[in-house]
């Protein structure tokens, strides 16, 4: 065993119970550790998080009141407090804890149950340290989001042939391919593994992949499989819970997260999964249920979101319960003082309060106030949001203002067909379909025309003129995914055809990064990102050739 | 706040907050004799290894309870991955760490370094870790913790040169009930936490098991389980 040295690191520990924390720190000076900061609550970690990067945390999950060690690594990770080579380590009472604590992406990188002791403790860290090292290539390219480097990494590594690193190696594998939307490599690193053996996280890939081929009925049965085996298995929940929703199944969605709930109901984003699901089959009593679960778990967590108070307000307008209702949104005021969003979620839902309790003053007031804020932060907002203002304003009887709204989000989600569903439901309730129908095939077809033609000149070879027609139909729908994906389309093929140079690469790579924030999908993305590395690798592995160190 | 009715006594809750707090003054109790123990020079008064021991035996009974109660309520399910056998070994030796500091029993391991086998890691270190505790009272001087290759299985071995198992606990079915005898310190929860664990270690038609015997190495017990 390595003499224990933890002289270099820098040590948070996340503790409430004093003698627990002494205990701790005793032990790591007994490892040499010199920096140790030490907290008692969770918000204290995140400050402290934020003041300093830590190379070790240990985190106990129990912090009585306030934030648990859970939300302390969900925020960690949100905020990016951690760098990718830090051990985060969660302290919990229970063995086997783990797979109830651990939502999808927050996993730590280790539990450690109480008691334990410093051997115990150095060798936990050790082997993390180790295996960080081992797969600092690949981690570091994931962490900068650079998935096909980190997958020529990985490969790299497999082709080393380390046995006792070859499973979690091809795990790497295939998360890193279906995060690429790469389902060929993934299916058939899932199916090399199940070959071996029947390991719980391979059959869950090939739920993943059918999912993603929309293979709704194979994904359901998987997962279902799955979760008669591993009952307490709670990704195979959320993930049958999105495979029923695909599949038009919203009831069925809803009893899935609620099965998941049950074994483990303070996950907060399963909560508002829930209340969604809910509220949207109508079921209005689970629905306030749910909703109320999500404010109050997100007090602690950095999942608190002004969408869970104007959805439980919502609930109490529908149920005849005004007065709840408006105590809901003053609590959203108080909650969220400042925030536009919040605001015009809450003006929206004064004024069918309001209405509903024949006040009409004050419901033209609380209109006023949401078209004003829609003005200043609309196109900021969430799109959900928008078409609930949609809704208002028709209902107010300012279709002007609805157009105008309706006219933007078709524009930008042209490419969206379930959305673009959505707003013709709105605009049938309000007998307004022949609008909102004349625009969408009006904007589908200047899309068309707009991508005929940039895909004619650059056919010419006029790649700067496609390029030009791409740009400027940008400037006019800066949200819709054809075009910035042509536009992507077009730089890589510019590169490839016609040789690379710096401007042309940093160019590349602003568009795919801009197309990943639109939400174009990781399939079609992820050739081209492919491909701009391979060019950029051919780029570099020519260098040493000619300059030979 | 509600009325405490006991017909709604949420026993799982209960039990799950007794137990972490137990363990909290576990570990409270395991910190305080490391505190006393700096105090004494070494040769050390043989009370604080029975201290240790005991706390031991208390964290692995309540840890069984646990888990053996979550799985008769149907809330509770492996975390199958593949680790390497070396890594269980060690979690093992370091989790006796303190205990050994103490005692003059060598607890010595032999495992092949590119061993792999597919469990619940932290289950199955709790599960052999009290056969080794447990192997403390009844050895002279020394234990081995193995790992290695059998057929279709790993077979982890924990073997002590003591005067090995009373005749009817051999004579026992592997798994069976093992018989509780009041008053001897042996409750066979140990025993029978090991075995039910193993057999919910599967691989198609194939059972994890355990089995006891006296054709130690040395003489005295020897216990194995035996994963798929």
């Amino acid at each position: 065993m390595m003499t224990p040295n933890l002289k270099s690191k820098k040590i948070l520990i996340v503790e409430d119970y004093p003698v627990m924390r002494k205990a701790i720190e005793q032990m790591l000076y007994t490892l040499n550790a010199q920096q140790i900061v030490t907290t008692d609550t969770g918000l204290g970690a995140i400050s402290e998080m934020k003041k300093a990067k830590f190379d070790i945390v240990l985190c106990d999950y129990n912090l009585g009141t306030g934030k648990n060690g859970q939300q302390v690594l969900e925020e960690a990770k949100y905020h990016k407090l951690l760098p990718f080579n830090a051990v985060f380590i969660m302290i919990t009472a229970e063995q086997n804890q783990g797979m109830v604590l651990g939502a999808m992406d927050n996993k730590p990188d280790e539990y450690l149950t109480k008691p334990f002791n410093a051997q115990q403790l150095f060798s936990r860290l050790q082997r993390n340290f180790v295996r960080k090292l081992y797969l600092v290539s690949v981690e570091r390219e994931i962490d900068k989001g650079n998935f096909a480097l980190a997958t020529h990494n990985c490969e790299k590594l497999l082709r080393q042939n380390d046995p006792n690193m070859r499973l979690p190696l091809l795990k790497l594998r295939g998360e890193l391919a279906l995060n690429t939307g790469d389902l060929k490599t993934a299916q058939s690193v899932y199916q090399e593994v199940l070959q071996q053996r029947d390991l719980p996280w391979a059959r869950l890939g090939l739920g993943i992949i059918a999912f993603h081929q929309n293979d709704y009925e194979l994904a359901i049965a998987t997962f279902q499989d799955l979760i008669g085996l591993y009952p307490m298995m709670l990704e195979a929940y959320d993930w049958l819970a999105k495979a029923h929703e695909a599949a038009d199944d919203p009831q069925e969605a809803l009893e899935t997260v609620n099965l998941a709930l049950d074994l483990s109901p303070s996950a907060i984003l399963r909560q508002k999964k829930l209340a969604a699901l809910a509220d949207k089959t109508e079921n209005l009593e689970l629905a306030e249920k749910a909703y109320k679960t999500a404010v109050k778990l997100g007090k602690n967590s950095v999942h608190k979101s002004p969408s869970d108070y104007s959805g439980l307000a919502r609930i109490y307008v529908k149920t005849n319960a005004p007065h709840e209702a408006l105590q809901t949104l003053e609590e959203l005021h108080q909650q969220f003082a400042n925030e536009p969003e919040a605001e015009l979620r809450a003006a929206i839902i004064e004024t069918e309060v309001f209405q509903k309790l024949g006040d009409d003053t004050l419901a033209l007031q609380a209109f006023d106030k949401a078209r004003q804020l829609n003005e200043q932060f609309g196109k900021n907002t969430p799109e959900d949001l928008r078409l609930e203002l949609v809704k208002t304003c028709f209902m107010q009887g300012d279709h002007s203002t609805s157009e105008k709204i309706i006219a933007d989000l078709v524009r930008n989600n042209i490419d969206d067909p379930h959305f673009i569903d959505d707003i013709n439901k709105i605009c049938t309730g309000f007998n307004h379909n022949a609008f909102s129908e004349n625009l969408i095939q009006r904007t589908r077809q200047e899309v068309v025309t707009i991508n005929n033609r940039g895909v004619s000149l650059f056919k010419q070879g006029k790649v700067k003129e496609a390029l030009e027609v791409f740009e400027n139909a940008f400037s006019k729908m800066p949200n819709n995914k054809t075009i910035i994906l042509n536009m992507a389309k077009i730089i890589v093929y510019d590169i490839k055809a016609n040789g690379s140079s710096v401007e042309k690469m940093l160019n590349a790579k602003v568009v795919i990064k801009k197309a990943i924030q639109l939400g174009v999908a990781y399939n079609k993305i992820a050739p081209l990102q492919q491909e701009l590395a391979s060019l950029a690798n051919d780029h570099a592995d020519r260098r040493p050739a000619l300059a030979p160190e | 706040m509600q009325e405490t009715d006991p017909q709604t006594i949420n026993f799982p809750g209960i039990l799950a907050s007794s137990v972490h707090d137990m363990k909290n003054s576990l570990s409270t109790l395991m910190t305080l004799i490391a505190r006393l123990e700096k105090m004494y020079p070494d040769a050390k008064p043989p009370e604080f290894r029975q201290l240790q021991f005991e706390a031991n035996r208390m964290n692995n009974s309540l840890v069984q309870l646990l888990i053996l109660y979550k799985i008769e309520s149907s809330r509770f399910s492996l975390s199958i991955d593949a680790h390497p056998a070396q890594d269980i070994i060690h979690d093992i030796m370091t989790q006796q760490s303190a205990l050994l500091s103490l005692s003059p029993v060598r607890l010595l391991n032999e495992c092949p370094a590119d061993l792999m086998c597919y469990c619940d890691n932290a289950l199955i270190s709790s599960a052999i870790g009290t056969i080794v505790n447990n192997a403390h009272r009844y050895c002279r001087e020394k234990i081995l913790l193995s790992a290695a290759q059998k057929d279709d299985h790993v077979v982890f071995c924990v073997e002590d040169d003591g005067a090995g198992y009373p005749d009817q606990f051999v004579s026992a079915e592997a798994g069976a009930s093992i018989p509780f005898e009041p008053g001897t310190g042996s409750t066979g929860l140990g025993l029978y936490f090991a075995a039910t664990l193993a057999q919910m270690h599967t691989n198609g038609a194939q059972r994890g098991f355990t089995k006891i015997d006296n054709n130690s190495r040395f003489g005295g017990a020897r216990f194995s389980l035996y994963l798929p």
